[in-house]
């Protein structure tokens, strides 16, 4: 169904049928998929779908992109453990056909296109209930090395990061509407508790932040879409990038679990559903191993960590 | 496959108002003015002159200001502004302002302009408007009094007509108005008709400070200095001429001059950024009891980086907002949005700052000012997040016009 939207195709270059680089309109897709708690794996998706469309003559990547762009094959993205050999984390990786796999030590792709070169095991991935996720061991020998430009590589790592970002804030911002809507209804003592300012107040306070979270999610979309290749431009998309999914980590689990202390019981029940955006937007987080990952990408584009 | 996205991504290309490299060639000419001629201002909130040559630096500064056309060029051109001024222009002065570090006039008083544009007679706008773009005349607000804050309309003082409605006695207590001890002229609010709904019953009046029946006490604030100001007004006599629009029109004016200025929230993401850079500038030169810079250590670098991000938010929040304001598509919750996300945001700076400074045990001489300035900003910070509508009345404007919730 995503295929039939054209969604994994948004930053697939346009002579092999995609949309060029629309990292904003991906972005927008990503956080209404986070909002609907849509199970795809998007964001891995998407950034396969980016990074196998800049691997120029590799027959597998091409049959790969081509299966994902018409929606016959799911393509789930990950990072290679530095010792073991094992990807941890796999966002959609039980029921993904193929696996690009990055090995950060090696600055290595791994296209794995054939299910039976992996064991995918979830048992330790359960707390998010929206989405599959397993931890990837590639049969030994197996697949494909993949060799993108640096630049199609960094964008896709960058894209990965950003649309996890993009994600959560979708179910912020629905979570936050709906508890809007809720504080607007329930009465107590005589009024709604809206009315109160130890709830109205912090609404407000989290309408701001949610704003805030939002538009670095639409800015990093925004500097990422413009294809930078200028030292100059990469930086300032990469510093973005961070920015937003540091905002993003830190801020929407904390933000969530206070809409629940400020829905009140009826939150805390299961048929209620905020523990679904809770869940997800912890694991959009660990994903992508922030908000320390982001935080140690500002320091570094930033250049506190010189030593001068 | 590629043709049907284009219609909803240009939202923020280039930049408020769209007018891309013209503003940035002005934003150059501006910026050079006033690298060339811009009177420092070294603290954040202090702006009261300290002597008679410092004065004259000052209304010299503004009469330069108003002369380039960087100041006042968006009023009617009879009265000295510039055919096809564009409001953005407003924000880039103000912007270039802060980023210079240079004097700046202050918003809230930047609105007595705007006010007798708008309401003044064209007898007050001749005596007035000139004076104002010569530097003659700087102005103070008169409007908060200790009973009547972010609730404005609770005001009491009263000027009370005579029987024939053509002299006005004033009476009544003012407080917290910026530079009422050097200025020449006040906008006073006052009660006309206390009989009146509350908002009903005030007017607004131009008063040249030196009548007698004015009193102006400083008030010395935390920071050491002082800004604000006691005023006291006795038996102060006023006429017909003193009166700003309609009498028990006030409130009017009043909202419509807190409007004028609004695309100057933009300018403060500038201060943000830059106090940001000092942030880092502190980190550096702030030593550890082992001897080594602050930003050398990760937990320190871990809090400038969601320092940062929070900047950043503001800075998006900012843009967004006067990018409406430029094309007037704002929604009434846009300013509190600004406001509050800036000034608690600044608020929070300052205290990093202030927790850097007490983890070091030394400050290397190059950072020694910009510490002693943190110092500063960490106590002037709780200024702006009271004057001008306090934190808690902006979440509450932000509770009730954007989120519909009910008045609390």
């Amino acid at each position: 169904m995503l295929a039939e939207l054209g969604l994994p195709a948004f930053c697939v270059p346009e002579a092999l049928d995609g949309f060029g680089l629309r990292v904003d309109v991906a972005a927008s897709a990503a956080a209404e998929l986070g909002a609907a708690l849509h199970a795809s794996p998007f964001a891995g998706l998407t950034a396969s779908a980016h990074l196998l469309a800049h691997c120029a003559g590799n027959p597998q990547a091409e049959q790969v992109l081509a299966g994902v762009l018409a929606g016959e094959r799911v393509c789930a993205f990950g990072y290679l453990g530095a010792g073991d050999q094992v990807a941890r984390l796999v966002d959609g990786a039980p029921d993904a056909d193929a696996l690009v796999l990055l090995n950060r030590a090696r600055g290595e792709f791994l296209l794995l296109e054939d299910p039976a070169d992996w064991t995918a095991d979830s048992r330790r991935h359960g707390f998010d209930l929206t989405r599959g996720c397993a931890d990837v061991t590639p049969a030994a020998g197996r697949g494909h090395l993949l060799r993108p430009s640096p630049e199609a590589a960094r964008r896709a790592v960058d894209l990965y990061e950003l649309l996890l970002a993009a994600d959560a804030v979708g179910g912020v911002r629905r979570m936050l509407d709906r508890t809007i809507t809720y504080a607007g209804q329930r009465r107590t003592f005589g009024k709604p508790i809206g009315g109160y300012q130890a709830v109205q107040h912090r609404l407000a306070e989290h309408t701001v932040r949610a704003r805030g979270m939002a538009l670095l999610v639409t800015e990093a979309a925004r500097l990422l879409s413009a294809e930078p290749t200028a030292a100059d431009a990469a930086r300032q998309a990469r510093r973005c990038v961070a920015t937003a999914s540091l905002s993003v980590s830190s801020g929407a689990p904390h933000l969530l679990h206070d809409l629940l202390q400020l829905t009140g019981a009826i939150g805390f029940t299961w048929e209620y559903g905020l523990h679904y955006y809770e869940r997800r937007a912890h694991q959009d987080a660990r994903l992508a191993a922030n908000p320390r990952h982001a935080q140690r990408s500002l320091a570094e584009v930033e250049g506190w960590t010189d030593g001068s | 496959m590629a043709a049907d996205l284009t219609a909803d991504t240009e939202l923020t290309a280039g930049g408020p108002g769209g007018a891309g490299a013209d503003v940035d060639a002005y934003r150059q000419r501006v910026r050079a003015f006033i690298a060339e001629r811009g009177l420092p201002m070294d603290r954040e909130g202090v702006r009261v002159p300290e002597s008679a040559a410092q004065e004259r630096q000052i209304r010299d500064w503004l009469r330069a200001l108003y002369e380039a056309g960087y100041l006042g060029a968006g009023w009617p051109v009879e009265w000295g502004g510039q055919a096809g001024h564009l409001p953005v222009h407003d924000l880039v002065v103000m912007e270039e302002l802060i980023r210079g570090d240079a004097y700046r006039p202050l918003d809230q008083v930047m609105l007595a302009a705007h006010a007798v544009i708008a309401f003044g007679s064209d007898e007050q706008k001749r005596a007035l408007l000139p004076r104002i773009r010569a530097g003659e005349h700087i102005w103070c607000q008169l409007f908060s009094e200790p009973g009547a804050g972010s609730d404005l309309a609770a005001l009491r003082t009263r000027a009370e007509p005579d029987a024939a409605g053509e002299t006005f006695t004033v009476t009544g207590q003012k407080i917290w108005s910026t530079d009422a001890q050097w200025s020449d002229m006040g906008l006073l609010l006052a009660r006309t008709d206390p009989t009146a709904e509350r908002h009903a019953g005030i007017t607004a009046f131009v008063v040249p400070m030196d009548l007698p029946g004015i009193d102006v006490r400083p008030i010395r604030e935390m920071t050491g200095h002082a800004e604000f100001c006691e005023v006291f007004l006795d038996g102060l006599q006023l006429g017909r001429q003193h009166v700003l629009g309609e009498v028990n029109g006030g409130w009017k004016v009043v909202t419509s001059g807190l409007a004028s200025e609004r695309a100057f929230v933009g300018a403060n993401a500038i201060q943000l950024e830059r106090l940001f850079q000092d942030l880092v500038a502190l980190a550096r030169t702030a030593r550890l009891p082992d001897g080594t810079p602050a930003l050398a250590h990760e937990d320190i670098q871990a809090k400038l980086a969601a320092a940062l991000t929070r900047v950043e938010e503001v800075r998006l929040i900012v843009r967004d907002t006067v990018e409406r304001i430029l094309v007037e598509a704002e929604h009434p919750s846009d300013g509190p949005v600004a406001k509050l996300a800036y000034t608690e945001t600044n608020v929070a700076l300052s205290e990093l700052a202030l927790e850097i400074i007490a983890s070091a045990v030394s400050i290397d001489d190059d950072g020694a000012q910009v510490a002693d300035r943190w110092q500063h900003n960490f106590l002037w910070g709780r200024a702006l997040t009271i004057s001008g509508g306090a934190s808690e009345i902006m979440r509450g404007l932000i509770g009730r016009q954007l989120l519909g919730l009910p008045r609390a």
